[in-house]
Order: C-alpha cells, then structure tokens, then sequence
C-alpha cells in the first residue's frame, strides 16, 4: 500500500479545499473506509492523500412528511434501527441488510457505498426503484441529481474531482422489497439482485436490477406488466418474463447468462409477491 | 506533516499512542502497538470477522478502520471483554457450549455477539441475532457449537 496523508477537516469548505489543493494524484475523500481502504491496500487506487469526512455534520437522518433525508456519512446500521424505514420503507432495510455484517455496517455509509459506485452496489438497486436523488456540494455550489444520473458507470459518478455527497432524498414511502443470490449469504457480491417497488402517488412499479456489470439499472419493460398495488399472478409471470429476456446480464465468475437471466426472472415473482404482503391494509 | 497522537481507552485504560502513521489500521496498533494478541487477523479485508472489536460499544472490523478515524473511542478487546456484563454472559455461554476448535475465530464472534446484544438485547429473535453472525467465519466450520452459545447467551440477556 502506498502510505498517505490523512486529513480530519471540520468543515465542508476546508475538506473542499483539502481535495482541490491536492497535488499529483489527487485526493480521495474517506467515510466509512470499508471499501475504499481495500483499494488503497491493493493498489487500485493510489493517491498521496485521504480526506476524512468523519467531522461533518452529516451522520443525520430525517423525516419531513413522507420523505426521508439521510446523511451521507451516516452508518448503515442507524439505517436498520430507524422504525419508519422498517415500516415505511422496507426495500431499504432489507438492501441495508445485505451490505457486509453488522461490524462492517457499524462504519460504512450510505455516500460511501454511492460514492464508490461498485457495479454490486446493493442499495443503488432499491435507492433506483424509490427515486432517490443526490445532493451534492461543492466548489460551485450546491446540485441535485437523480441517482440514476448520478452512477455512470462501474466505479464511475459524476461528482466532480473535490464534490461531496452530502445526503440521499427518498421522496415518499414506498412498499419494496430486495432480493439477492449469492454464493454466501453475508459478505458475498451478489450474482444477481432485484429491486422493485410500488409508487402509491403514482400507482405505479419500479423494477431495478443489480449484480450485473457495470451498474445496477432499471428495467421498465419488467414494470410494465405490473397494474395497480395487488397485480394478478399472470402480470406477476409476465413481469418476471420480461426481466429474464431484457436484463441487461452479462456472464463472469459469478455466473453464466443463462441462470442469471432465470434467476432474475424469479427473482422478480418473488419480489412483487412480498412487496404486495407489505402494503399498508 | 506529523499527525498527532492517538487517544483511546482500550480496556478501560486510557492510552496514548505516538507517531501512529497514518495508514495505520486499529488491527494493528491493537497487536503490534498495545501488545494485544488476542484480536486476530484473518482475511484482512473485512470478509471474515476474526479482527471484530467493540468501539465505543459498537461492534468493529478492526481491520477495516484507521486507528486515526477512531480517536478519542474507547476500544474493547478479548482482552477486555469479561469487565462488560453482557461480553462476561457471552463468554460463559461459549465456555458452557464449548463453542470453539481451534479458537481462531472464537474472539472474533464472541466481540460480534457481545456487540449485537448489547445493542439489541432480547428485544430482537434470536434469528436476526444469528443472521448478525453470518459474517463472521468459523474454518473449522464449528457452526452448530457457536449457534447454541448463541442462543445461551440470548436466552441469558435480559
């Protein structure tokens, strides 16, 4: 590992100003470190200096109305304790739930995971399917992206070289669920996952899929189907047809096309089917 | 620039450490630092919980934190573990289920079940409490031991 500076500024602006004034091979910025850490250990990415977050003021998380802010170097694990995300929002703890085990969710964050922008990110897909948007800060000012803008690519966003995330909005509670296949149940990248969720202001579903390279999308064509909150089950097998034909799969080590396409066509039955048991009588 | 030395309290005793680079992860300074052997290393990328400490209460890959980042905390180790109420109930249930082979990962899971009930008690099943070990591993695979010590220590809590 190359050894580098650590940095602790207090305020937005002086972190800011820590990542613009870095030379070289630039600055990266720190939250939790549970991802980050590995790429400097490894050598994927190499840079002189790191930027801790940990002094901002931004491990919050609220409620206004229906909608949720949370903070972007909040830990994961507030995110499990909070009861209206159990309640209001359960997509979101169940994709909380499969980021490492509790000791690794204790430090990593939400504009952590989002930041980094693995292609098995296990929020994007749920954050996709509620909507969630971005809000950046930075030295121009402060923005507002739609995370399906935010995310380029595989460990590609469009923060600029000293943005910061500083929170995620969630517009309105929604019934969801996240669903996932892996080798191993904790600590694993998952083969495939299916995100959905049912919009009760728009009455309509978001389908999403993650796992597959090089970044968890939508898939509209596998919403489509899906009419009103409680869909017939031919809907529902229609939905789960159209994910299998039109996911964006591709085969790795993880697995092959094939039982990636099948799995995410179930995936999908599945998810709906549980998202209908969680909506509000 | 030289960084400032480190604060912590591990094991109830305050402690300061000098010229801690800092890359430095707590694994580390915990073992080389404060001659602290019991917290092992294992994959040394956060897949395996033998490194789990409890910081400030919460449990911690130890492996997967800067010993700068952790600051001013107080740090719990094996070591530590049997002055906290709830990690000497832990301790007991893995001694009475005879809970480990080879005992590399046994600090490990006996910090994370020490974390997961001290934050949740009794108010969670203890399936979600068993769901919180699957990130810890047992190479030994001496799985069904840990689970009834799991579910020793469970019952045990308030």
């Amino acid at each position: 590992m190359t050894s580098f500076e650590l940095l602790t500024p207090a305020t937005a602006d002086e972190a800011m100003a820590a990542l613009r004034a870095a030379s070289g091979d630039g600055a990266a910025a720190l939250a939790g470190g549970t991802d980050l850490l590995l790429d400097l250990e490894e050598g994927r990415v190499s840079t002189h200096r790191v930027v801790s977050l940990r002094r901002l003021p931004w491990r919050t998380l609220d409620w206004t109305g229906a909608s949720l802010t949370i903070g972007s170097t909040l830990p994961l694990r507030r995110i499990e304790f909070d009861p209206r995300v159990r309640s209001e929002l359960p997509g979101l703890l169940d994709a909380v739930r499969a980021v490492g085990g509790p000791a690794l969710r204790h430090r990593a964050t939400v504009g952590g995971n989002l930041a980094r922008a693995a292609p098995a990110s296990d929020l994007v897909p749920v954050l996709l399917t509620l909507d969630a948007e971005v809000d950046l800060v930075g030295p121009g000012g402060d923005r507002r992206l739609p995370l399906d803008r935010f995310i380029e690519g595989s460990r590609r966003t469009s923060l600029a070289p000293s943005e910061l995330i500083r929170s995620i909005r969630i517009p309105e509670a929604r019934p969801s669920s996240y669903l996932w296949q892996r080798v191993r149940p904790a600590n694993d990248i998952s083969q495939i996952a299916v995100a959905v969720a049912f919009s009760p202001a728009r009455r309509s579903w978001s389908v999403a899929v993650g796992g597959v390279a090089p970044r968890p999308v939508l898939v509209p064509a596998a919403a489509e189907p899906l009419d009103g909150p409680r869909p017939s089950e031919a809907a529902v097998e229609r939905a789960g047809a159209a994910m299998s034909q039109l996911a964006p799969v591709a085969a790795d080590k993880r697995g092959s096309e094939e039982y990636r396409r099948r799995l995410a066509g179930t995936l999908v039955g599945r998810a709906v089917r549980a998202t209908v048991g969680r909506m509000p009588p | 620039m030289k960084s400032p030395a480190v604060r912590l309290t591990v094991n109830g005793t305050a402690r300061s450490l000098d010229s801690v680079p800092d890359g430095e992860r707590l694994l580390d300074s915990l073992r080389w630092r404060l001659d602290l052997k019991g917290t092992k290393e294992g994959c040394r990328t956060g897949g395996c919980g033998a490194c789990t400490v409890l910081v400030d209460g919460e449990s911690t890959l130890s492996c997967l934190a800067l010993t700068h980042e952790v600051d001013g905390s107080s740090v719990t180790t094996i070591e530590g573990v049997a002055t906290d109420p709830v990690g000497a109930r832990v301790r007991a249930a893995f001694a009475e289920a005879g809970a480990l082979q080879c005992g590399y990962c046994t600090p490990g899971f006996v910090m994370a079940l020490t974390g997961l009930l001290r934050e949740q008690g009794r108010s969670a099943p203890v399936g979600e409490l068993l769901d919180g070990l699957a990130s810890n591993l047992c190479r030994c695979t001496g799985y069904s031991a840990i689970v009834r010590a799991a579910r020793l220590a469970w019952e045990g809590s308030p």
